[in-house]
C-alpha cells in the first residue's frame, strides 16, 4: 500500500504518454472517414490521385491473389524479408562482437574511429549506386544496403552497453576469482544485454527502412519494387498497398522483438539512451 | 609482464595515444587502399579506383560542370530542397509537438496518427510523391517534409513531456500563469532537447533527400551519384558520396553549435549525444 | 510544553478538515484524514511524521498544488486561491529553472508579476546579499553545489514576499554538513524577518531546533497526532545546532517527539 502511492503524493500527477486507446481509435477512424469522404464526394479528389479506402482493400486482395510484376504480394514481401534477414544477420553477427571488443579493449576505439566517422554520415542509401556497380541488381546489393544501415546501431549500442557495466561488478567478479572469459560471459554480457538488444531492434528497423529504398532503385522483386511498379503504372492503390504492407511488417518486426526482449531479458533494461 | 600487456589493452588510451592510434589507422587504411588498387594490386579500378584517381575526379568536378551544372549548383540544389522540406516540417512539427507534449488532449488525438505513420519508411513515400507531384522539386520537398516531420513532432513532444513537473509546480507557486509557464519555463528548459530533435530531423531529411534524388531529380548530389554509377565513373561516385557525408556531418556540427548558442546553460552540451 | 489548538481569527493560514484520497490502480489510498492545523502570523510550524504519512501531500494541498478531497485552506480567514506567490514553496529537489542564472531565478516571481525592471533589480540584489549569494548572481544552477542551489531556491521564494513560506523537506537532499549550515541560516532568517513558515521534515532534531511548534502526524492515513509548542525563549535558540543538541531541554523534547513517531512507525 505504502509504496504505491507515496511517489504520487509527493508530486503533481501527470497523464501517461500513451493515450487511452479510445482516443487513438477515434482519431484514426476520423482520418479514415475523411479519406473516404474526400474520395466519395465527386470533385474533391480524383480517384487517380487518391483511391478510396475500399479500392485499396480491393487492390490488396487482388495483389495477394494474383501476380503483379513477377510475384504476388506475399512473394514480394518474402523477397524483401529474405534480403533483410541476410543483411541484419550479418550486421548483428559482426556488429555485436565488434562492439564488445571495442568496449572491452579501449585502445581499439581510436583505431576504428576514423572509419566510423567517415562512414557515419553517409546515408545507407547513398551506397546504392556503388553497390549496384559492385554486385549488380542482386540480393547481395540489397543485403549490403541493409547491412550498412543496421551495422552501426549494433556496434554503438553494444559498446555503450558493455562500457556502462559498473566497474564495481567487475572488481567483485575478480575478487570472487572469475577470469576474463567468465567475467565477460557471466557478468558483462547479461548486464549489457538489454542495451545490446535495443541496438539490435534499432538495427532491424533501420535495415528494413533502407531496404525499401534500395528496392526502389534496383531489383526485380520486393515491396520497394512493388511500389515503384505502382508508380510506373500510375496505380496509387498499388503504391498504398505496398506502403501499408511495408509499415505493417516494420511495426510487426518491432513488436515481436519487444516481446522477445521481455521474454528473454526480463531484468531491468540499461539506463543509457539508445543510439540510432 | 603479462599483467602489463593486459593493462594496456584494458585501459582507455590518453589523448596523445588516442591521436597516434587514430593517425596510424588512417595511414594504414590509405596505404592499404593505395596498395590494393595499384596496377596489379588485386582490386580492379572498376571496383575501387586508387586514391589519386578519386582526387582527380574531385578536381574535375570542381573545375568543370557535370551533368549540366557545376558542383556548387548541384550542392545548392540539394541544400535548397533539404532546407525547404526541413524548415516546412519544423514550422508544422515544432508547434504541434510542443502542443502534444503540453496538452494531454492534443497528444491523445494526434499521437496515434503519428504512431501509425512512423513505421512507414519516408523512402516509401517517394513513388507516391512522384505520381502526385511528378519528377520535380516539389516531389522531393514533399518526401523530405515527410521524413523530417515525424522526428520533429516526436522529439518535441518528448522534450516538453519530460520536463520535470516540479519546475511547473515551482513556477505556479511563484505566480506564473499557464502562458508564462509554457514560454518561460517549459520551452526554455526543453530547448536543448528541442534542438536535438531538430538535428535528428535534419539528419533524416538529408538521408531521405539523397534517396529522392536518386529517383526523381535532374540535379543534386544523389543525381550525380546515380549517373556516375551508370557511366562507371566510380571516382566521381565516391566524391559525391564523400560530399554527402561531409555535409551530413556539417549539419550535425552546426546543430550542436546552435545548442551551445541558444542554451549555453545546458549540461547536455558537454555530452554531445 | 503545552498542546495548542490555535484556531480562530488569529490564524494566518488555517488548514481545516483536510482529507485526501488518491485513486490508484491498486484502489483508493487514504493519504490524509481530517487534518486541522492553524498557523499564526510569524509562527514557524514544523510538521514531522513517519515517512509516507502524507506530510508532503498536506504541504502540496496547503500550497494549492493539489486539491483536497474534503476540507479547505484559509489564509487570513478567506479561502486560499490556487497556487501563487501568496504561499511560495521551497522543494526538496530545489526546482531551480536550469535555463536561468541565479539572479534570473530569483527574479522569476517578480517578472511574472510584472514588477518593473528597476524595482526588480533592487529587490533581487537585496535578496542576493541577504542570502549571501551576490558572487553567484550570474552562475547557472548546475554550476552550484546542492546547498547553494537551495539557498537560491529560498531566495527565490522569499523575494516575492509571500504571506507564508512552505518548505518541503528542504534539506533532505543535502549532505549532513551543508544541512547543518542551512538549518542555522534558516533559524537566523526566521529570527530576523519573522516569517510565517510551514516546514516539513522527518528529522526530529531539525524540528526542535527550528520550530515554534512541532506538529506530529500519525502514519497513514495521516492525522495530526499531537502539537507541541516550543517557547520562543528556549535556551538553545541562539546556539548553533551542535551546541543546542546537547542542551537538556532540547534532548528531552527530542526524546518526547521521537517516542511519538516511533509508535507510529511500529503501528505501520
Amino acid at each position: 500500500m505504502t509504496t504505491i502511492a507515496a511517489p504520487m503524493a509527493s508530486r503533481p500527477r501527470r497523464a501517461p504518454l500513451s493515450p487511452p486507446l479510445v482516443y487513438g481509435a477515434a482519431a484514426i477512424a476520423f482520418l479514415l472517414v475523411l479519406w473516404f469522404a474526400a474520395t466519395a464526394i465527386p470533385g474533391v479528389v480524383s480517384n487517380k490521385v487518391l483511391p478510396s479506402p475500399f479500392d485499396v482493400v480491393e487492390r490488396f486482395a487482388t495483389l495477394a491473389a494474383d501476380t503483379f510484376s513477377g510475384s504476388t504480394l506475399f512473394g514480394h514481401a518474402a523477397a524483401s524479408l529474405t534480403r533483410w534477414l541476410i543483411g541484419v544477420t550479418v550486421a548483428v553477427g559482426l556488429g555485436v562482437p565488434l562492439g564488445v571488443l571495442l568496449a572491452w579493449l579501449p585502445p581499439l576505439r581510436p583505431a576504428v574511429t576514423p572509419v566510423f566517422e567517415l562512414f557515419r554520415y553517409i546515408p545507407p542509401f547513398a551506397w546504392v549506386p556503388i553497390a549496384v556497380l559492385w554486385y549488380g541488381a542482386s540480393t547481395t546489393t540489397q543485403a549490403m544496403i541493409v547491412f550498412i544501415a543496421a551495422f552501426p546501431a549494433c556496434v554503438i549500442n553494444t559498446q555503450l552497453g558493455v562500457a556502462q557495466v559498473d566497474s564495481i561488478l567487475l572488481r567483485a567478479a575478480k575478487t570472487l576469482g572469475a577470469g576474463a572469459a567468465t567475467t565477460l560471459s557471466r557478468v558483462v554480457l547479461p548486464v549489457a544485454a538489454p542495451a545490446i538488444f535495443t541496438g539490435i531492434r534499432i538495427a532491424f528497423s533501420n535495415g528494413w527502412m533502407a531496404l525499401v529504398g534500395a528496392e526502389l532503385v534496383v531489383g526485380k522483386q520486393g515491396l520497394g519494387f512493388l511500389i515503384s511498379q505502382g508508380q510506373i503504372n500510375d496505380s496509387v492503390s498499388t503504391i498504398l498497398v505496398g506502403m501499408i504492407t511495408i509499415g505493417a511488417l516494420g511495426a510487426l518486426i518491432d513488436v515481436v522483438l519487444q516481446r522477445v526482449q521481455r521474454l528473454l531479458l526480463p531484468w531491468k533494461s540499461a539506463t543509457t539512451r539508445p543510439v540510432a | 609482464m603479462a599483467t602489463r600487456v593486459r593493462s594496456f589493452w584494458r585501459t582507455p588510451p590518453g589523448k596523445i595515444a588516442w591521436l597516434a592510434i587514430c593517425l596510424g589507422s588512417i595511414v594504414v587504411l590509405l596505404g592499404a587502399w593505395w596498395y590494393l588498387t595499384r596496377p596489379g594490386g588485386g582490386i580492379s579500378p572498376l571496383f575501387l579506383p586508387p586514391p589519386d584517381e578519386v582526387l582527380d575526379a574531385f578536381v574535375r568536378l570542381l573545375s568543370r560542370p557535370y551533368l549540366g551544372s557545376t558542383l556548387g549548383q548541384h550542392i545548392a540544389a540539394s541544400l535548397e530542397v533539404v532546407m525547404t522540406g526541413w524548415l516546412a516540417a519544423g514550422l508544422v512539427g515544432l508547434p504541434l509537438g510542443i502542443a502534444m507534449g503540453w496538452w494531454r488532449k492534443a497528444r491523445w488525438v494526434a499521437f496515434p496518427i503519428f504512431q501509425v505513420l512512423r513505421p512507414v519508411p519516408p523512402l516509401a513515400w517517394i513513388p507516391l510523391a512522384i505520381v502526385w507531384l511528378g519528377i520535380g522539386e516539389s516531389a522531393r520537398v514533399f518526401v523530405v517534409f515527410i521524413a523530417a516531420i515525424v522526428p520533429w513532432v516526436m522529439n518535441s513532444m518528448q522534450a516538453v513531456y519530460s520536463i520535470d513537473a516540479l519546475l511547473v509546480s515551482a513556477a505556479l507557486t511563484l505566480g506564473a500563469n499557464d502562458r508564462q509557464i509554457l514560454t518561460r519555463v517549459v520551452c526554455r528548459t526543453a530547448l536543448p532537447t528541442l534542438v536535438a530533435g531538430a538535428r535528428i530531423s535534419l539528419g533524416n531529411a538529408w538521408t531521405t533527400l539523397v534517396a529522392a534524388e536518386l529517383l526523381a531529380a535532374t540535379s543534386g548530389l544523389g543525381y550525380i551519384a546515380l549517373n556516375a554509377s551508370r557511366t562507371l565513373e566510380i571516382g566521381i561516385l565516391l566524391v559525391a558520396m564523400a560530399i554527402i557525408g561531409v555535409l551530413g556531418a556539417l549539419f550535425s556540427v552546426i546543430m550542436q553549435l546552435v545548442t551551445r548558442i541558444v542554451a549555453p546553460w545546458s549540461r547536455a552540451n558537454a555530452e554531445g549525444a | 510544553m503545552t498542546t495548542t489548538k490555535a484556531h480562530g481569527p488569529t490564524a494566518k493560514m488555517d488548514i481545516r478538515g483536510v482529507s485526501k484520497t488518491f485513486d490508484t490502480r491498486a484502489g483508493a489510498v487514504h493519504a490524509l484524514d481530517r487534518c486541522d492545523l492553524a498557523i499564526r502570523e510569524g509562527e514557524f510550524v514544523v510538521v514531522v511524521g513517519p515517512s509516507g504519512c502524507g506530510k508532503s501531500t498536506l504541504m502540496m494541498i496547503a500550497a494549492g498544488l493539489e486539491a483536497p478531497s474534503t476540507g479547505q485552506i484559509l489564509v487570513d480567514g478567506k479561502p486560499a486561491g490556487p497556487a501563487g506567490p501568496q504561499r511560495t514553496v521551497v522543494f526538496q529537489r530545489f526546482a531551480l529553472f536550469p535555463s536561468e542564472t541565479v539572479a534570473q531565478n530569483i527574479a522569476f516571481g517578480l517578472r511574472v508579476a510584472g514588477v518593473d525592471r528597476a524595482e526588480r533589480a533592487r529587490r533581487v540584489t537585496e535578496q542576493l546579499e541577504f542570502m549571501r549569494l551576490s558572487q553567484f548572481r550570474d552562475a547557472y544552477p548546475h554550476e552550484l553545489s546542492g546547498g547553494m542551489q537551495q539557498r537560491v531556491a529560498i531566495a527565490r521564494a522569499l523575494v516575492v514576499r509571500p504571506e507564508i513560506l512552505l518548505m518541503d523537506e528542504p534539506f533532505g537532499a543535502l549532505d549532513a554538513q551543508t544541512r547543518t549550515v542551512l538549518q542555522e541560516e534558516v533559524a537566523r532568517l526566521s529570527r530576523e524577518m519573522n516569517y510565517t513558515v510551514m516546514f516539513i521534515t522527518h528529522s526530529v532534531e531539525e524540528a526542535v531546533y527550528l520550530g515554534d511548534r512541532v506538529v506530529v502526524m500519525s502514519s497513514r492515513p495521516g492525522r495530526i497526532k499531537k502539537e507541541i509548542a516550543i517557547p520562543r525563549d528556549a535556551g538553545w535558540r541562539r546556539l548553533d545546532i551542535e551546541e543546542a543538541s546537547s542542551e537538556p531541554g532540547f534532548i528531552e523534547l527530542k526524546r518526547e517527539i521521537w517516542a511519538l513517531i516511533r509508535t507510529e512507525i511500529v503501528r505501520q
